[in-house]
């Protein structure tokens, strides 16, 4: 069946069969390799992208379902070929070892900033409980958005 | 554990009848696709193997979220989990409800994950089970031969059973109003935050200091096959007796009435240790507070 995607404004119609899910038709159709494939079951949350603007696990989306929809992946958070603050942020606060991770918070943190600029510790923590980095134990990650949310406030 | 998804046939009615007609004809051989976030899991596991899949994400009208002054909540089939905790009304009317919802998997999922899709996957574990089941919830099925409603006590019949025909499915859950003056919460014991009940107990409480009108309701996930309403206790709290002597007797109650397995989260010994820890903490902290 064919399916039309946005991918970072971009518009793409694809080919997909019913048992692919967003993340293969992202990963090996579109070629986006910053979505990562962790579990595939819904646990490290590495596979998070922004589908209609939230972050959702793409590997518990099928492609079909995601239809007429919008995503963002990280690339998309760029503006001009430059990166955004808050990705800077990840990167002065040493929130990024290996990167294995980092697509799926950046993007996580985006989505919570928007809504929410003036977010507490606590409330960064709850949006991040679903997602696993095994190299920065977190602080740094949380110290990013906490300092980043400064960039999103108007 | 293979990777790609097993082969199935994916439809997406936009009607009602549309998908009342594909149930009927897959006779048992399809399954209704909410959230996903069990049933793919499923399929990738080869746990479910069905002919079809059948989103019914498409069906405008089952993504109904309504509040009835004085009647309750209707919370249609494809309302995400974080849709109803971004109601205020949930928040401010059914405690219950929505203290076992926010500790239920983590956001991301959330944002795909179904109050229904809780329920109808029938997991002993499912968070919103006990909460529903203190608040006497109302089950509508549908099948092309009609439609009835399943109150959530006999909804459950065992593990990932519910009392759902192959052609039925579930098209809303309807939330009455809390009893007048009640309080509720949930307690989950997990082994990290994103994993499923140890043990989960779900308390209601009305008027605690007043026998004749006081109501007590005490539900449980995780103790056996089932989530189960412990109805045995709710008698016993009308009795003129001190509460800390009245709270011993429940949580014996509850203790014989659970029936636990060991499995990987915990032993049958240590999940009968939270029944007791857990109910005593709940029932006080919501006598304290009414
Ligand atoms: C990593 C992870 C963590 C999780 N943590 C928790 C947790 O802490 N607590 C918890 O309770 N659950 C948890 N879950 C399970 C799951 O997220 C929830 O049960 C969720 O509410 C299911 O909703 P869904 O809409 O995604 O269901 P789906 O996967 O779409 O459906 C679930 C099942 O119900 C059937 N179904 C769905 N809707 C209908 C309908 N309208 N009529 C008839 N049948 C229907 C489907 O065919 C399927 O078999 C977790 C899952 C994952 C992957
Ligand atoms: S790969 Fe999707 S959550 Fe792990
Ligand atoms: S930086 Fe390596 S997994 Fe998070």
């Amino acid at each position: 069946m064919k399916i039309t995607l946005t991918v970072n404004g971009k518009k793409y119609e694809v080919d997909v069969k019913p048992n692919e899910t967003l993340l293969d038709v992202l990963r090996d159709k579109i070629g986006i390799k910053s979505v990562k494939a962790g579990c595939w079951r819904g646990e490290c949350g590495i596979c998070t992208v922004l589908l209609d603007g939230k972050p959702v696990k793409s590997c518990l989306v099928l492609a079909a379902e995601a239809d007429g929809s919008e995503i963002v992946t990280v690339e998309g958070l760029m503006k001009d070929g430059r990166l955004a603050p808050l990705q800077k942020a990840f990167i002065e606060h040493g929130a990024i070892q290996c990167g294995f991770c980092t697509s799926a918070f950046v993007l996580t943190a985006h989505w919570l900033l928007s809504r929410n600029p003036n977010v507490t510790r606590e409330e960064v923590i709850e949006a991040i409980n679903g997602l696993i980095c095994r190299c920065t134990g977190y602080e740094q990650i949380i110290e990013a958005i906490l300092a980043a949310a400064k960039y999103y406030k108007k | 554990m293979s990777l790609i998804l097993p082969k199935f046939e994916y439809y997406k009615p936009s009607t009602l009848d549309e998908a009342l007609e594909l149930l009927a004809k897959f006779k048992g051989d399809a399954r209704i696709l909410a959230g996903g976030t069990d049933l793919i899991v499923d399929l990738r596991s080869r746990i479910k193997k069905p002919k079809a899949v059948i989103d019914i994400k498409g069906i405008k009208e089952l993504h109904k979220l309504e509040y009835i002054e004085g009647k309750g909540l209707i919370v249609g089939a494809t309302v995400t989990l974080n849709e109803l905790l971004e109601h205020p009304i949930v928040k401010s009317k059914f405690h219950v409800l929505y203290d076992s919802v926010r500790q239920l998997a983590d956001m991301q999922l959330r944002n795909r994950a179904t109050l229904v899709g809780n329920i109808c996957n029938a997991s002993p574990a499912a968070d919103s089970a006990p909460a529903l089941l203190v608040l006497d919830a109302k089950v509508k099925a549908v099948s092309k031969r009609g439609e009835r409603v399943i109150e959530i006590k006999d909804f459950f019949k065992w593990v990932k059973k519910t009392a759902l025909e192959p052609d039925e499915m579930v098209t809303e859950v309807f939330i009455p109003e809390p009893p007048e003056g009640s309080r509720g919460k949930y307690y989950k014991a997990t082994r990290n935050v994103e994993d499923l009940a140890i043990v989960g107990v779900a308390g209601l409480v009305a008027y605690p200091n007043e026998p004749s009108k006081r109501i007590v309701r005490l539900a449980y996930a995780s103790v056996a096959p089932t989530p189960i309403r412990i109805y045995e206790v709710e008698e016993l709290f009308k009795r003129d007796e001190p509460l800390p002597k009245l709270i011993d007797e429940a949580v014996n109650i509850a203790l014989r009435k659970v029936s636990p397995i060991t499995d990987v989260r915990g032993s049958d010994w240590y999940r009968r240790h939270l029944v007791d820890v857990l109910t005593r903490k709940l029932l006080i902290e919501l006598f304290l507070e009414g």
